[in-house]
């Protein structure tokens, strides 16, 4: 019975629009940063446990991919940051026309781009 | 719904503290890449920091524990897994704040 239902139109055959995939990238992004903010924890712990385990952290930071997953971290945090700085003000009406809404999607673009390369210069 | 309601402020109150104090850690974790152990626990154990710190940790769990209530709500549909998921959730973010204050207050004690 169940199985004989009509299907809705499935995900895939939607043409992409762009706040639908700034929303997804939004969650996304979201959700990894609450992981990332667990190992912030994890961090601050193994400085609080004294000097005899913060070579756990040495060692972990010595590798090359730590450096990758932190340069990803980042562009995740500042798209979360300057998409949810967004989305504050679309919580109160302001910014809803859609062509505001397609600038300042391109503004969130460049602003996250240009944050992470003045970090990445900046270390 | 009230509890909606509340939780809808509590995301957005908790994403405005986060802003300014998101700008400061990362600036900070420049920083960090170039101290060594004895100068990151001097930078703890100033109130100043570890105050902001703190209050930056507990606003991201918080914003973090609502965003991953609501991923849940939305995608997982039986109420029994749904339940479990939640309680989950709420126990590592609430561990997570005890531990990041247990943390501190270590630090802050290991350079009396």
């Amino acid at each position: 019975m169940t199985e004989n239902r009509p299907l809705s139109p499935h995900l895939s055959i939607h043409k992409r629009i762009p706040t639908a995939v700034f929303s997804i990238f939004h969650r996304f992004t979201g959700f990894a940063l609450s992981i990332g903010s667990i190992f912030i924890v994890l961090w601050i712990a193994i400085l609080a446990l004294g000097p005899n385990y913060f070579f756990i952290y040495k060692t972990i930071s010595s590798f090359l991919i730590f450096k990758i997953i932190l340069f990803i971290w980042t562009i995740g945090i500042f798209f979360h940051l300057f998409n949810g700085i967004r989305y504050f003000f679309w919580s109160f009406g302001i910014g809803m026309k859609l062509k505001t809404v397609h600038n300042s999607s391109y503004l969130v673009i460049l602003l996250t781009f240009l944050s992470t390369i003045i970090v990445w210069v900046a270390v | 719904m009230k509890g909606y309601s509340s939780k809808w402020i509590r995301q957005r109150s908790t994403s405005v503290v986060l802003v300014p104090l998101t700008f400061w850690f990362v600036y900070n974790c420049i920083i960090f890449s170039k101290l060594n152990y004895s100068d990151l626990v001097l930078f703890f154990s100033s109130y100043l920091n570890s105050s902001l710190f703190l209050l930056m940790m507990i606003s991201m769990l918080v914003h973090a524990k609502l965003g991953c209530e609501t991923i849940i709500t939305d995608y997982v549909s039986k109420k029994k897994l749904k339940t479990i998921f939640i309680l989950i959730i709420n126990i590592i973010f609430f561990l997570a704040i005890f531990v990041s204050l247990i943390s501190i207050v270590m630090i802050i004690n290991q350079n009396k």
